[in-house]
């Protein structure tokens, strides 16, 4: 404790430097923390997607309402189906309008007649997508099935893939920089600290013990870091969870448990200190000079 | 106690600041080191806290070759051996308590410890009522005695002092040479004082060990010097 003490004392001695390095460190871990977010999200829409498949059927305009009817009997009884939602010209317009409001010049020459009437069907597993689209293929009503969860999962899973690849140059590349600054902050700190060094070093003092507070403040820094790091992240969810919530519609990824934030906080300081202490070992090594 | 055993230091530049030293210190002792500058005084006591190492020959403490002492031990060493530096080597931004508290803080014992051992030394110095001045509120010869009282804080068996008197006004320095001999007599503590400070030398009758040009010239019991 009084290791923290005289640590944090120096620390006071000059606070802008001190400040670097710990916003250094904030963003890292910022910036790890909303990756560790997208991914683990990612994860959990992508196996909701998974578990949930869902066939599109689009019918053709000449297909009558009796034989959609019929076709919507036939996909029910064929598998284990959730749920069968139709979707009506009209409802397909709406459906257009809302997706492509920012786009006037698409909206204005298409109506009701351009766009088809439609099946959504939910299936339980998704073993049976073949064969409900074997089912209804080929029948003359049918224009086309689309299963959007093979195209979604592939979309989902490229994308996350994407967000881990982005995610770890980001971290790695600020990480870095957070290395970078911590050894320059504590070189300085030996420099303005080089006459009370070498009188400890003179007097008997162990090299462990003149390294020791340049290993403390490192792990400060890691610490504070990433506890920062951290809040933002959890109040920025909180804030902003009513909105991916409405996003996300049925996929139910809130309340996110504070445990989760404590685990990652825990996990997210341990990697903060690692790089603090080693960030200190190396300048340590580099500026350290006693005999 | 400490023996020098044909000790050489030659510098990096060609500089020979000892060459062929044999000389042995017992327990308890006071002895002067005197010569003019650059006659190899504060090369000799640097050698004694490794704080330079020899070019050749060996120096033993207590029997043991300091040259062969490992990196991890060598901080015994220096807790055995108190220094008062040239520069005197205060921190400006610590208060006299603070500045003497160090070689007790590098050996981390307790504040209360410290504070006991800091006010005893500082009442020894008769520096107490200073305790919480900054070096710069002192004058010369509270600066030297705030050093000495660093460098016996720590009871070392040994007290190296390189040029304490300096800079001082004759009385000043002969009332530090004076807390010198009190600690030799009171504490048994040997010290090794070097000086160029004729006056001071042939005040206080000790051993004398002349130095010159790197080489020992006289080495005398209660002996006097003759600065050139």
């Amino acid at each position: 404790m009084s290791q923290i003490k005289k640590t944090i004392k120096i620390l006071r001695r000059s606070p802008y430097q001190a400040l670097a390095a710990a916003l250094a460190m904030t963003l890292t871990f910022f910036v790890g923390s909303i990756f560790v977010i997208l991914i683990i999200g990612g994860q959990l829409i992508l196996n909701y997607v998974e578990q949930r498949p869902e066939l599109h059927i689009f019918f053709k305009d000449e297909a009558s309402d009796t034989r959609i009817s019929e076709i919507t009997q036939i996909v029910k009884s064929s598998g284990s189906v959730i749920r069968v939602k139709y979707t009506s010209k009209e409802e397909a317009l709406a459906i257009y309008r809302e997706r492509l409001k920012g786009e006037p010049l698409l909206l204005e020459s298409v109506t009701a007649d351009y766009l088809p009437r439609s099946i959504q069907v939910t299936i339980n597993k998704p073993e049976d997508i073949i064969s409900i689209t074997k089912s209804v293929e080929s029948l003359p009503e049918v224009d086309q099935v689309v299963s959007l969860t093979d195209e979604a999962i592939s979309n989902l899973s490229t994308g996350l893939k994407i967000v881990r690849i982005g995610g770890i140059i980001l971290v790695s590349t600020l990480m870095a920089i957070s290395f970078l600054i911590i050894i320059m902050v504590v070189g300085m700190r030996i420099a303005l600290r080089r006459d009370e060094i070498s009188i400890m070093n003179l007097v008997g003092a162990t090299k462990w013990y003149i390294s020791r507070p340049f290993f403390v403040e490192g792990a400060i820094y890691g610490i504070v870091g990433s506890t920062i790091a951290v809040l933002l992240t959890y109040s920025m969810l909180l804030f902003y969870s009513p909105n991916i919530q409405e996003f996300l519609g049925e996929i139910q990824i809130f309340p996110v448990s504070p445990l989760f934030f404590v685990y990652l906080w825990a996990a997210e300081a341990l990697v903060a200190i690692l790089v603090g202490i080693i960030g200190a070992a190396i300048a340590l090594f580099r500026y350290l000079k006693i005999r | 106690m400490i023996q020098f055993e044909q000790v050489t230091k030659a510098y990096p530049n060609g500089q020979v600041a000892l060459e062929n030293i044999d000389l042995a210190i017992d327990d308890s002792e006071f002895v002067f080191i005197v010569g003019s500058s650059g006659a190899g005084k504060s090369t000799l006591l640097k050698l004694i806290t490794r704080e330079i190492s020899p070019t050749s020959g060996s120096i033993l403490y207590n029997g043991e070759d300091i040259r062969k002492i490992p990196p991890d031990k060598l901080p015994i060493l220096r807790r055995r051996v108190g220094t008062v530096f040239q520069d005197f080597k205060l921190l400006f931004t610590r208060t006299v308590f603070e500045n003497v508290a160090v070689p007790l803080e590098v050996r981390s014992l307790k504040d209360s410890e410290v504070e006991r051992r800091v006010s005893s030394v500082l009442e020894k110095v008769g520096l107490l009522e200073k305790a919480n001045d900054f070096p710069v509120q002192l004058s010369g010869g509270e600066v030297q005695r705030t050093a000495i009282a660093r460098a016996i804080v720590g009871q070392p068996e040994v007290l190296l002092a390189d040029e304490p008197t300096g800079d001082l006004d004759p009385k000043t320095a002969e009332s530090v040479v004076k807390v010198l001999e009190k600690i030799n007599k009171e504490d048994k503590t040997t010290v090794i004082m070097a000086t160029h400070n004729a006056q001071i030398v042939n005040h206080f009758k000790k051993r004398v060990v002349v130095l010159k040009k790197g080489k020992i010239e006289k080495d005398e019991k209660e002996g006097k010097y003759e600065s050139d």
